[in-house]
């Protein structure tokens, strides 16, 4: 059951603008499937870590997807320069990499969590709601 | 064989969802070969690739061909996903790789080390080709069975791949990954090819598997 993440909110800030960094185009389709299609969230991409971090430089997404494996710049150093331009940035790694070596370097790094791949669409509304959370804990 | 032959057997979303696929199924791979022994694994994109099954000794020789010798476990399997899996180290990783197993414990000169090495070899090799192939055939909606492993010690790297693996009139899939083990300095490729006879099946479970999320 996919939790319910519609609704008004009155105050606080919404997640609208998401990004997904990963080298397959396959991987990007069914992540883009898996985000809820309410409340109609704005989805960009990249294929590769340098561009990811371009990207969210670029549009400042409130919410990003990192894929960890990858050619030119890998997540995990995407990773460290997207929280060294923003340190309240909010990335989650989603992966095939699921050694508990690289989890754990995911977090210490500063990923607000990991997903291991394949993702579902209720493993990835559940990492959104708790994005959700932790910006309505900021604000 | 021309591009345009190529595309009409396996299209570029094929092979996406194939790397993809094979991406997921290492990662386990890797995750439990960690469980096994206190290592990292360095992951790296996978590769795929088709071409006749004639040329498939050829191309894993080429693949490999910085290695002088070479050290193999090759493992076949059955199902719907049919064909063998070849996971290849480079001369010298034996001793580095029993050095993981016994935590760097000192060997003594009678210790029969050829035999510490293939059995070394053959566990490893298990795990991973075990995982990995397991995982690919999950994904798909297959279960296989698989041969017992067999390991071959320090040889040269032609002819890892016998000539008559598979009818050379038929095409073969590829899936390469190379792999590093972080702090030992020990690297190696996993080859997964697959024959022609799994292609109508294959191509169907693909696009199930994506369907999924359609």
């Amino acid at each position: 059951m996919i939790p319910e993440i519609t609704g008004e909110r009155t105050r606080g800030f919404m997640i609208k603008k998401i990004l997904i960094v990963d080298d397959s185009p396959v991987s990007v389709k069914i992540m883009k499937s898996c985000v809820p299609k309410e409340p109609g969230y704005e989805l960009l991409d990249a294929n590769n870590g340098q561009k990811g971090v371009e990207q969210y430089k670029l549009h400042k997404p409130d919410l990003t997807f990192m894929d960890l494996t990858m050619p030119v710049m890998n997540g995990f150093e995407a990773l460290q320069e997207i929280i060294r331009y923003n340190d309240k940035a909010l990335v989650i790694i989603v992966t095939a990499d699921v050694q508990v070596k690289a989890i754990a370097k995911a977090h210490e790094l500063g990923a607000f969590t990991v997903v291991k791949k394949p993702p579902t669409k209720e493993t990835i509304a559940a990492a959104i709601i708790e994005a959700q959370k932790t910006l309505d804990e900021r604000n | 064989m021309p591009e345009s032959k190529t595309n009409e057997i396996i299209s570029a979303e094929e092979t996406d969802i194939l790397q993809e696929i094979m991406n997921i199924a290492f990662g386990r791979a890797a995750a439990d070969l960690a469980d096994f022994i206190d290592i990292y694994v360095i992951l790296s994109v996978p590769y795929i690739k088709l071409l006749r099954a004639v040329d498939l000794p050829r191309f894993i020789n080429t693949e490999v061909k910085d290695f002088d010798k070479v050290s193999v476990v090759e493992q076949n399997f059955w199902g719907k996903f049919k064909g063998a899996a070849f996971l290849i180290f480079p001369a010298g990783s034996g001793k580095k790789l029993i050095n993981m197993l016994d935590g760097g414990a000192e060997s003594f000169e009678s210790d029969p080390i050829f035999e510490l090495e293939k059995e070394t070899f053959r566990e490893v090799g298990n795990i991973l080709i075990g995982a990995c192939v397991g995982k690919i055939a999950e994904l798909l909606g297959d279960i296989v069975t698989y041969s017992p492993p067999r390991v071959v010690i320090e040889k040269s790297h032609r002819g890892v791949v016998p000539d008559n693996l598979f009818n050379p009139d038929n095409l073969a899939i590829v899936l390469r990954t190379l792999f590093e083990f972080n702090e030992k300095n020990v690297s190696g490729y996993l080859f997964i090819v697959t024959s022609q006879e799994s292609f109508v099946w294959m191509k169907e479970a693909l696009y199930k598997f994506l369907e999924q999320y359609e």
